[in-house]
């Protein structure tokens, strides 16, 4: 996954119902970027059946230490 | 016990002295009041002020136990929570201009369970707009003060929560815990917070930022105070479908146990990075406290936290988007510029990329739990830094309020993304006399653990018990 352009985010907010211009989408960018460049590791790479609800499995699976 | 100002006793001992009559909740509610009117002009923490409504309440329950009725556990005990727990008939502002004259039409569980126990309310507490943001800056209401320093923040979004728990304007305050915002204030004002495990208490009627991530918990004076309330309102609630149920542990009970064996561990890196040499300097001292009560400390390493963090900002932007678009479209000019900013944020992330971040939850949570198989729990840094100054941290007026604020968060997000509980405990002072928090990281459902140690930490040190002064 790479981070959205100021422009591919202009177009996805008018997709949205929430259209911003080009200092909005910029900012945007700016911002949210460094979250896609650190989970950029693990995108792309999940089993297929992995599903979202594994977390509360994990969740009450008791761990000895 | 405090005869002169009850006001300065912590929740367990305040209730124990109302109930056996030590002193009367009129006394206390009274105490209260008379700090909120000297320390309200200072520090902003306080959203609304109903003295009237408390006394009267407060003079209820003196006469119920009067007459040997005792509703429970708090009773006669005056409380104020953060302004975004439904109240019926209440006006829940959840720190916005759009909900400014909203009234609440039921009351959130967290809240009617410790009404349940007797408390009384002294009004309600300041938070940041929406409980979206880390610092405690607000354009409507105003931001509010730490009462260790006026100028520096109180960290958000619990920031009245945090701030008037400080100055012992109120027992303990219920606040929420998203992206750190019960730890924060917690660390930046000296007081003792538990973010519980996603799914301890129920959040049904708490104003909603993230269902995944959302959890309802207290900041007070003490553990024994954070365990108090937690084992009032833990527990299953068909009102939320996503808290769990089963039998609860004796919280109360935990906070008197030993840590003789058990085992505490370090990061090896990443919380342990880019520190402040007073946040350093305290997490060595707290590690030699915990090892001067019995417990064995090692160092533990942990799968990469940036991967964590960003996954948590992913996963926040994009359902608070959701909670706020219809406000969004509507609305967009009664937000505050740092709000809207965030809410926009989500405009970015494809749909994938969200339900990617979903999906990962789960091996992610197993990984953290076989890196921390050898140890009870994770001590770590709550923020890299003592509380920063309003100033600088105010988005729009400083340039360099970004770095300040990514910095402030860097080290809570992990813990939401995987759903952990974390106490936070004052575990020093910097230099210059701002407090230093520190979070014991546990397992999922076992803050009875993270209370232990605290309250363990706690008998030893007195860094919980110190109150600010007037300046």
């Amino acid at each position: 996954v790479t981070r959205p352009s100021p422009k591919e985010i202009k177009a996805m907010a008018n997709v949205a119902g929430l259209p911003v211009d080009d200092e909005v989408a910029t900012r945007i960018a700016n911002s949210i970027g460094p979250a896609f460049d650190g989970f950029a590791h693990v995108a792309g790479t999940l089993p297929f059946d992995l599903e979202p609800a594994t977390f509360n499995r994990v969740q009450t699976t008791q761990v000895a230490k | 016990m405090s005869a002169s100002e009850p006001a300065l006793l912590s929740l367990t001992e305040v209730a124990h002295a109302i109930a056996q009559r030590q002193v009367s909740s009129r006394e206390v509610t009274q105490s209260c009041l008379d700090r909120i009117q000297q320390w309200q002009p200072r520090l902003n923490a306080f959203m609304a002020i109903e003295a009237d409504d408390a006394l009267s309440a407060a003079d209820a329950a003196d006469a119920a136990l009067a007459k040997g009725n005792s509703r429970g556990v708090l009773h006669g005990v005056p409380l104020a929570h953060k302004d975004m727990y439904y109240d019926a008939g209440k006006v829940v502002t959840c720190g916005s201009k759009i909900r400014r004259d909203w009234v609440a039409t039921s009351t959130a569980t967290a809240l009617q369970r410790l009404k349940d126990a007797g408390t009384i309310r002294l009004g309600s507490l300041q938070m940041v707009e929406f409980a979206y943001g880390p610092t405690g800056h607000n354009p409507h209401y105003g931001a509010v003060h730490n009462p260790w320093g006026y100028d520096h923040v109180t960290g958000g979004s619990s920031s009245g929560s945090g701030s008037a728990v400080a100055a012992r304007l109120t027992f303990a305050a219920l606040g929420s815990d998203t992206g750190g915002s019960i730890r924060m204030p917690a660390h930046f004002c000296g007081v003792t917070g538990l973010k519980n495990t996603v799914g301890r208490v129920s959040r049904a009627g708490a104003m909603p930022l993230s269902q995944s991530l959302d959890t309802v918990g207290p900041l007070a004076r003490t553990a024994e105070d954070c365990a108090l309330l937690l084992g009032l309102m833990a527990g299953a609630d068909p009102e939320d479908p996503t808290c769990i149920g089963g039998s609860l542990p004796d919280y109360t009970a935990a906070t008197r146990e030993p840590i003789k064996g058990l085992t505490v561990g370090i990061p090896s890196a990443f919380y342990v990075d880019d520190l402040d040499p007073d946040v350093a300097r305290v997490l060595e001292a707290t590690t030699a406290v915990l090892k001067g009560e019995g417990a064995r400390v090692v160092q533990v390493e942990l799968p990469d936290q940036r991967q964590l963090t960003a996954a948590c900002q992913i996963v926040l932007a994009v359902e608070a988007a959701a909670f706020h678009k219809r406000w969004m479209i509507e609305r967009p000019g009664d937000y505050g510029p740092q709000v809207l900013m965030r809410l926009q944020n989500a405009l970015a992330i494809p749909a994938v990329s969200y339900l990617e971040t979903l999906r990962w939850r789960g091996p992610a949570l197993a990984a953290h739990l076989a890196a921390t198989s050898g140890v009870d729990a994770v001590l770590a840094p709550v923020a890299p830094v003592a509380a920063p100054t309003i100033a600088e941290s105010d988005v729009g007026n400083s340039p360099d309020a970004e770095a300040v604020i990514q910095r402030l968060t860097r080290f809570t997000r992990p813990v939401n993304y995987l759903g952990l509980p974390a106490l936070s405990i004052p575990c020093g002072f910097t230099r210059s006399g701002l407090p230093v928090g520190m979070q014991l990281i546990g397992r999922s459902f076992d803050e009875a653990l993270l209370l232990q140690i605290g309250a363990a930490f706690q008998r030893v040190t007195d860094f919980h018990a110190k109150c600010p002064e007037p300046k």
